[in-house]
């Protein structure tokens, strides 16, 4: 489903990966109109529960309103059941967009922590899919690091060392996608809780001195 | 406008990915219509064109400063409407062939023969027309008072008072009353040049409140005997 | 008794959708919305939240109205300024004011801006992009100040300052260079003026004066023409037209009562 005119794109790169403690996740922050950027800091990484949280691509309007959705679907199952797992919020959010696929043009990925399952990391692309991954990307960015990701992602890797991988990930996409760029917001959920890192514009590293 | 330079292209970006590699034929449009208001009006023994200085496109201001009339003799005045880019290749052309005119002559042209050259010219482009709307203010052959107005392919006729350009509609009805004294069954008697002045500016102050073409800074040429002079007018800036 | 007349349930009317697709088809043009030419800008300062707009309503080329009204009320503590369709902006933030003020007269509570921007969103989304309005919602509630815009699709961003309309492009320079955190509420009010004034005088849609409204704890000030960039001519003629200007074509009296003399007043 093509955007509507006038419709606000988050032509976006997201990315999350699976780490020893727990997960990461990481999206910049550039929303665009056309050719013009409508935000510079837009915030793409979405909380759906206490420890899960999901990173948006596509319309802005589509991917508000379905995890806002989701959001009170696991609001009103925490009060009648238990915690929601990863899982449970993933399948919600698929339920969705399967249903809707017609009239949306949402990619998410939802990543979080759980009691049964640990990290997890899911993607949903469009049309109503639901994949499990070690790690995910996406959005108009996501094309130009595929190489990257594949040939430097590692299971269990430390925080410190996740956290850079995504980082650079980003740094690359922005630099080559128009339509990624701004600042670099990254999450960290572990079994402790949430945490939340923000990384300036010109605080990015260049695509020649990547910290690894 | 638009400038594209082949008419066919595979849109890959397509704006909002509307188009996203469907085949989008793109026209290359050579006409641009930049606003402004020139109006012309012609006493016993004088004549009077005024024009605003802005210059625009859509809801952008290029220019808060651009002369839209031009002095071309001791006693002609030559303002332009519509696309900025032909009004000033025209006048270009037109000072050239009044140069060529003084060698071959050695003597100015007439107003009268200046309003003909305009007129040919712009009818020698019927196919692919200047799209600039002219007025030519000055005095004929016996110092009275005269103005023409062009339409874009040369026809052309005298009126005691005309306006061309965007703000046209709203501005001639209130000079046709009170230049002309359409409806008006007492007062007819001539305008003096210092009213005729004022009017000037309360036509244009009037217009550049409901026209957003319209604005910036007025030029006022006055056309007499003794040549011509300028007067410049704030008008609004919104 | 039975009736056949189904009660109406509010939102749109579709009753003319067929026939004027119909009339569409034999070369009937549909006439235009209005929409605005608009430059509307809201920014954080240290305990509150200033909005601002212009006051100019274009048709095409015309200006149609040189003192409109772009900041509408919301609540007391949430105000809201509009760009797009004139009246899609005027019905939404009415539609949603009244639903407040009753949630307010059930619950006894201040409104809270989450509500008014949920309420928002969630009707422009439901529409789809149709209702043409694009919000800057500005409100001081329980969370302190907070703003937020509002796409006509039904997406919203909280962000600490924000431009919107045809003179956004004119208005953001303004806000960014500008704005920094903790501003005092006289160099809010100030800043925010001057990116309105941008978008007045390079935008051709925008024009006229800037209107503020200052949202803050327990008080929200509303300044009307708080600054008026264009000052007005005195006309340069008398335009007062003489006696007999109007010709007489042609005239009949009648009398329409029959005066009879009555008994003298008395005036003793």
């Amino acid at each position: 489903m093509p955007l509507k005119p006038g419709e606000l794109d988050l032509g976006t790169t997201i990315i999350a990966a699976e780490f020893k403690d727990g997960v990461v996740m990481g999206a910049d922050t550039r929303a665009t109109m056309g050719s013009y950027i409508s935000t510079r800091n837009a915030n793409k990484i979405t909380q759906l529960h206490e420890k899960i949280h999901l990173c948006r691509s596509g319309s802005s309007s589509d991917t508000q309103a379905i995890s806002d959705i989701v959001k009170y679907y696991l609001q009103l199952y925490s009060i009648v059941n238990e915690e929601p797992t990863t899982l449970t919020a993933a399948e919600l959010m698929r339920e969705l967009n399967y249903n809707n696929k017609e009239v949306l043009s949402a990619a998410f990925i939802v990543a979080g922590w759980d009691k049964h399952s640990g990290g997890n990391v899911y993607i949903l692309p469009l049309g109503g899919t639901l994949h499990k991954a070690p790690f995910a990307i996406t959005g108009s960015g996501s094309t130009y690091i595929y190489g990257y990701c594949d040939s430097l992602y590692r299971k269990n890797m430390e925080k410190e060392e996740a956290l850079n991988f995504l980082k650079n990930a980003l740094a690359l996409a922005m630099s080559r996608d128009g339509s990624s760029g701004g600042s670099i917001r990254m999450a960290v959920i572990t079994e402790e809780g949430v945490e939340r890192l923000y990384i300036h514009n010109k605080d990015i590293p260049e695509y020649n001195d990547l910290e690894n | 406008m638009n400038f594209v330079p082949t008419a066919l292209e595979f849109d890959t970006y397509g704006q909002n990915g509307q188009n996203g590699g469907v085949p989008t034929s793109l026209y290359f449009d050579p006409y641009d219509n930049n606003g402004g208001t020139a109006l012309g009006l012609s006493g016993e023994d004088y004549s009077i064109v005024a024009s605003d200085t802005r210059q625009s496109s859509g809801f952008d201001i290029y220019s808060r400063c651009d002369q839209k009339a031009t002095k071309l003799t001791e006693n002609s005045v030559l303002a332009l409407g519509g696309f900025r880019a032909d009004g000033r290749s025209l006048t270009k052309r037109i000072i050239q062939r009044m140069e060529w005119y003084r060698h071959a002559h050695e003597k100015e042209m007439s107003f009268r023969a200046i309003s003909q050259l305009l007129s040919v010219t712009l009818y020698s482009r019927r196919f692919f027309p200047y799209y600039a709307f002219s007025l030519l203010g000055g005095l004929d052959e016996n110092g009275k008072g005269v103005v023409c107005s062009f339409d874009s392919v040369g026809s052309y006729h005298d009126e005691p008072s005309c306006v061309v350009g965007s703000g046209s509609a709203l501005m001639q009805s209130f000079v046709d009353n009170q230049i002309a004294f359409h409806n008006q069954q007492v007062n007819n008697e001539p305008i003096s040049l210092e009213k005729a002045i004022r009017i000037v500016k309360d036509s244009f102050d009037g217009v550049a409140e409901r026209d957003i073409y319209t604005g910036d800074s007025l030029d006022i040429f006055i056309i007499t005997r003794d040549g011509v002079t300028t007067e410049q007018y704030p008008l609004r800036k919104d | 008794m039975e009736t056949n007349i189904i009660p109406r349930k509010g939102g749109f009317n579709f009753d003319n959708y067929k026939r004027n697709l119909f009339l569409e088809q034999k070369g009937l043009t549909l006439p235009k919305v209005t929409k605005t030419g608009t430059t509307i800008v809201g920014a954080l300062f240290k305990d509150g939240v200033v909005l601002g707009a212009d006051t100019r309503a274009t048709g095409g080329s015309i200006v149609q109205d040189k003192d409109i009204i772009k900041i509408s009320y919301i609540a007391p503590n949430i105000y809201c300024c509009g760009a797009g369709t004139a009246a899609d902006t005027l019905f939404t933030t009415a539609l949603i004011s009244s639903q407040l003020e009753l949630h307010r007269l059930t619950t006894g509570r201040q409104s809270r801006f989450n509500s008014a921007e949920t309420m928002l969103k969630q009707l422009l989304f439901r529409h789809q992009g149709h209702i043409g309005a694009a919000l800057i919602l500005g409100g001081y509630d329980i969370n302190g100040p907070v703003l937020a815009h509002i796409y006509p699709h039904g997406s919203s961003e909280h962000h600490p300052y924000i431009t919107m309309g045809s003179g956004s492009l004119a208005a953001v320079s303004v806000l960014e260079t500008r704005w920094t955190k903790n501003l005092e509420r006289q160099d809010a009010i100030d800043m925010v003026k001057d990116a309105v004034e941008a978008g007045i005088f390079n935008d051709l849609g925008s024009g006229s004066n800037v209107n503020l409204v200052v949202i803050e704890k327990n008080k929200t000030e509303s300044l009307r023409e708080y600054s008026k960039p264009t000052p007005h001519h005195p006309k340069n003629c008398d335009y007062k037209y003489k006696r007999g200007t109007t010709a007489i074509l042609k005239e009949s009296i009648k009398d329409l009562v029959v005066v009879t003399d009555g008994e003298a007043m008395d005036i003793s």
